[in-house]
């Protein structure tokens, strides 16, 4: 027994052990192997030689990465250095949410993936001539989640100008948001960092963390590398005071003074962070005044990661698909106004946009992540609750050259003009084409307090209604977020409309626009049909025969103990 | 250990076997059985027992002996105490959670592979017979390997031009618009597709998309999009030329077993 287990637990550390040698080791030399494995499956995005001109790249953004200038964004070695070969590895087995680039450990062994890595950095003459390998971030000194930490995070994510990009609550909604270029002259936009699963090196605070350490390379995201940013040289109490002397209008001569020394304090930190880079031997009170400073850029960058994750649920929403169908719940009297408390109070449904991709134009890189959707009813009306992220406000003042017309943020609510009845009935199709037309509900951003009824019988061939019923519509646009709040009568004159009714299941679909991602007309993000019902009251019955029950199988027990005694006497 | 009774041992394997059913078969192999299929399951299984036990006479009582006892022996009182309460509130909370429970829409049965119209068409040209038709760039596979090579190469490039946003870079059907259609886009590597169709039926369902599809694949659900519009015949056929090459599957051949 014993030398049965001995053998066992050899066995398998001895398999681990060798798992993890294979695993540790770093990219083989680049090989015949890792040149196919590259031609077969990621030329087509990143070009034959590595410039990120595959085929496919034409229609994406962020654009496949160009291999030939050494920019990496996810890494965990410090500031404007390469990544080290794990660093690669990993991004390529875990892709790159929020982007086309895929997971690969699916479709590629271990070791393919590893002559891939090596194969890839052939493109770039930087990762032979440096014999150094790249300096690591350490995670020594890890500050936990904790309130006290979030709070020191906020506190430095206005002084540092996050919210320039990020915007108030971190939606990506910044004033500089739609100004952003990349290192290849692309547009990018900043993270939407309520948004966890969509960062494209992961969400855990580490990761978190190793961005603003390392820095995103070639994105406009600023990092830390020895300059002023993060206030390099100053202690968390100085780069605060300091913020607050700038933000005066006027300073004292006293005060100027002041600002004077703190900007040469950090002058010097920074000098001796860029002599240490260029190999320069310090003295003793020089290195401890660099360490010093790090300790503060490190233990900000803590805190800072924590108040990020702070942001985001710990997951994303799960899709109203299935039985998780979206239900509207009933009030009696007056259905509640948009900023009423009560929207707060319960679960959303989530439908998850996706590019349209089927009728040109099309939307191969949607911007708008899902729509979060709430309704009430009463006995005569309905009212639903829209919420989307949104970085900008585009209310159409630009024209699109291709169409002729106004960019502008919209959203689309539509349903079947006929509840299709039972499962195999026809519905309208995808998209509202085909035979059954659509009923629609659109609105722009600049007619917020107006909705159009529209039928629809494909999805260039829309019409508004002649007969417009009364819709209800308020809409605000607050901190990079839509909120849209829509009443109607359940039932109405209208042929045209639907018509709702408690406990019938009817389809709902989704389309939005976000004018300064160039969305116009098919150029949307949308989902396919889902499901909504006015749930119904449930039924006073579950009162009445639960007890009867109960109380019968009482009697019944009784009535067999009885019988079963009389049995009993008779058969003596 | 003191012997099981019968009627302990019947209980244990009909819990048993819900168990294996609903959570070993269902949760860890993860082929979850639809409940109507586990009542049967369960009704037969109630059923052998019950033809077990009733074999033979003293088999039978043996069987309720425990049951007897329970209701009548005084060495049972607390054990009748605990079930006369815990029956009735069993029941209470059962057929309370029936009544109150939500009504869930229908399900939306679906034919992933309905039968093909007789004719093969691009738009409105007719191109032959669904039988007969055949990948006009297929014999360049044995006749000019280069050509060949060049046909796969432009459908690899069609390809993620246009179908990988939803069948996935692996072709595995994981795209990363995927996970928000229903239906989900195909898994060309899942080994019942494309060794099961002829090339013609997937012109066909290139070429029409979701709504060719007849009623039964409720066309009105995909959104596979209607490829005839962007992509030429040629194109087509070279998509496909790819979609076998890369997944090593073979499409069928007309007169092969389906
Ligand atoms: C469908 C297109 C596509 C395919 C196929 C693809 N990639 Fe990418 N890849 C991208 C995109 C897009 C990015 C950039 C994402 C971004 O910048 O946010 C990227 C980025 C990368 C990066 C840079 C990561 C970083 O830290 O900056 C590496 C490395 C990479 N890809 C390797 C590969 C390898 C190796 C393969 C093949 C096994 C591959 N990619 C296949 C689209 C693709
Ligand atoms: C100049 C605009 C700008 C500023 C200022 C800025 N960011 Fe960013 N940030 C970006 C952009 C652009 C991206 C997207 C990078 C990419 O994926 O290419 C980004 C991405 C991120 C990410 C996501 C990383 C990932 O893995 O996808 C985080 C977290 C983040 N920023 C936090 C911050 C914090 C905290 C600050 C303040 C210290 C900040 N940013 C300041 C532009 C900015
Ligand atoms: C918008 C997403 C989307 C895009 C883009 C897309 N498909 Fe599809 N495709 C689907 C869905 C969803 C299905 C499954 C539903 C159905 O059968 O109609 C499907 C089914 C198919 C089928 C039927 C497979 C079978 O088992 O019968 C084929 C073949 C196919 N797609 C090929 C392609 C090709 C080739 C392209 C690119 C030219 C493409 N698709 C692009 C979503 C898409």
């Amino acid at each position: 027994m014993k030398i049965r287990t001995i053998a066992f637990l050899l066995i398998l550390f001895g398999t681990l052990a060798v798992f993890s040698l294979t695993y540790a080791q770093n990219a083989p030399e680049a090989s015949e192997r890792g040149k196919e494995v590259y031609e077969n499956s990621c030329a087509h995005c990143h070009g034959i030689e590595g410039r990120g001109d595959g085929s496919a790249a034409e229609n994406l953004l962020p654009k496949p990465r160009d291999f030939t200038r050494g920019l990496y964004k996810i890494r965990s070695t410090e500031a404007g250095q390469l990544p080290t070969d794990q660093d690669l590895f990993d991004i390529i087995t875990v892709g790159m949410p929020g982007s086309s680039m895929p997971e690969w450990e699916t479709a590629l062994s271990t070791e393919e993936r590893w002559q891939v890595v090596a194969y890839i950095k052939t493109f770039y003459e930087g990762f032979k001539e440096n014999e150094n390998p790249p300096k690591q971030i350490t995670l020594e000194g890890k500050i936990s989640y904790a309130e006290q930490s979030v709070e020191i995070g906020k506190e430095l994510y206005v002084e540092l100008g996050c919210v320039e990009c990020h915007g108030n609550v971190g939606r990506g909604d910044g004033t500089s948001a739609p100004t952003l270029t990349d290192s290849w002259g692309f547009q990018t936009w900043p993270a939407n960092l309520t948004q966890g699963w969509n960062y494209r090196g992961g969400a855990d605070t580490e990761d978190i963390f190793k961005r603003f350490i390392g820095g995103i390379a070639g994105s406009p995201m600023p990092a830390f590398e020895g300059d002023s940013f993060l206030n390099f040289g100053l202690t968390a109490e100085e780069s605060k005071r300091l913020i607050e002397l700038e933000n005066r209008d006027e300073m004292t001569e006293a005060e100027e003074e002041e600002s004077g020394k703190f900007y040469e304090k950090m002058d010097t930190a920074v000098d001796i962070a860029l002599s240490i880079k260029e190999g320069a031997e310090m003295s003793a009170a020089e290195m401890q005044t660099y360490n010093d400073a790090m300790k503060v850029v490190y233990e900000k960058s803590w805190h800072l990661a924590n108040y990020v994750k702070s942001l985001m649920p710990e997951k994303r929403p799960e899709p109203a698909i299935g039985n998780n169908v979206l239900r509207s719940q009933y009030v009696q009297g007056t259905l509640p106004a948009i900023d009423d408390a009560v929207w707060e109070t319960f679960e959303a449904g989530y439908f998850p946009l996706v590019g349209q991709v089927v009728i040109e134009p099309r939307q191969f890189n949607p911007t708008i992540d899902g729509v979060h959707v709430k309704s009430f009813y009463s006995d005569t009306e309905v009212a639903f609750l829209f919420v989307w992220d949104d970085r900008t406000h585009t209310t159409g003042d630009e024209i699109d050259e291709a169409t002729g017309k106004p960019l502008e943020d919209a959203l689309a609510v539509q349903f079947p003009v006929k509840v299709p009845q039972g499962p195999t009935a026809p519905k309208p199709y995808f998209l509202g084409g085909g035979r059954l037309p659509v009923y629609l509900w659109h609105w722009k951003a600049s007619t917020p307090e107006q909705v159009t009824e529209l039928t629809a019988k494909g999805i260039n061939n829309a019409e508004a209604q002649e007969a417009q019923g009364e819709l209800q519509v308020q809409s605000t646009y607050i901190d990079g977020q839509y909120k849209l709040w829509v009443k109607r009568a359940l039932k109405t004159e209208d042929k045209k409309d639907l018509q709702l009714e408690p406990g019938v299941f009817v389809p709902i679909a989704f389309s939005a626009w976000d004018g300064s991602n160039g969305d116009v007309d098919t150029k949307r993000t949308m989902t396919s049909w889902y499901t909504f019902t006015l749930e119904p009251v449930p039924s006073s019955r579950r009162f009445v025969y639960p007890p009867i029950i109960a109380i019968l199988s009482v009697g019944l027990l009784f009535g067999l103990r009885a019988f079963v005694q009389r049995r009993n006497t008779e058969d003596v | 250990m003191k012997k099981l009774s019968l009627f302990t041992i019947c209980l244990i394997i009909l819990i048993g076997s819900w168990v294996f059913l609903e959570f070993v078969v269902g949760g860890i192999i993860s082929v979850p059985i639809p409940n109507s299929v586990i009542a049967m399951y369960m009704g037969l299984i109630v059923i052998a027992i019950l033809v077990h036990i009733s074999v033979e006479d003293s088999q039978f009582r043996e069987f309720l002996r425990p049951i007897h006892e329970t209701l009548v022996d005084d060495r049972r009182r607390t054990h009748r105490r605990v079930l006369v309460v815990l029956i009735p509130l069993f029941l209470l909370g059962y057929t309370y959670a029936i009544i109150a429970q939500r009504a869930n829409p229908p399900g939306s049965p679906r034919d992933a592979h309905p039968s093909p119209p007789l004719e093969l068409t691009y738009k409105d040209e007719v191109i032959g017979t669904m039988q007969d038709v055949v990948n006009p760039f297929r014999h360049y596979e044995k006749d000019d390997p280069e050509a060949f090579k060049a046909h796969v190469e432009n459908g690899k490039r069609v390809y993620h031009q246009n179908c990988f946003y939803c069948h996935g870079d692996h072709l595995d059907g994981q795209g990363h618009f995927a996970p928000y259609l229903q239906p989900l886009p195909a898994n060309f590597q899942d080994p019942g597709i494309i060794p099961n169709f002829q090339e013609s039926f997937f012109f066909w369902r290139i070429a029409k998309g979701g709504p060719g599809l007849p009623a039964a694949g409720t066309p009105w659900d995909s959104a596979m999009p209607i490829w005839e519009d962007h992509l030429t015949k040629d194109e087509i056929w070279d998509v496909i030329l790819f979609l076998s090459e890369y997944t090593g599957y073979q499409f069928r051949t007309f007169g092969e077993a389906h």
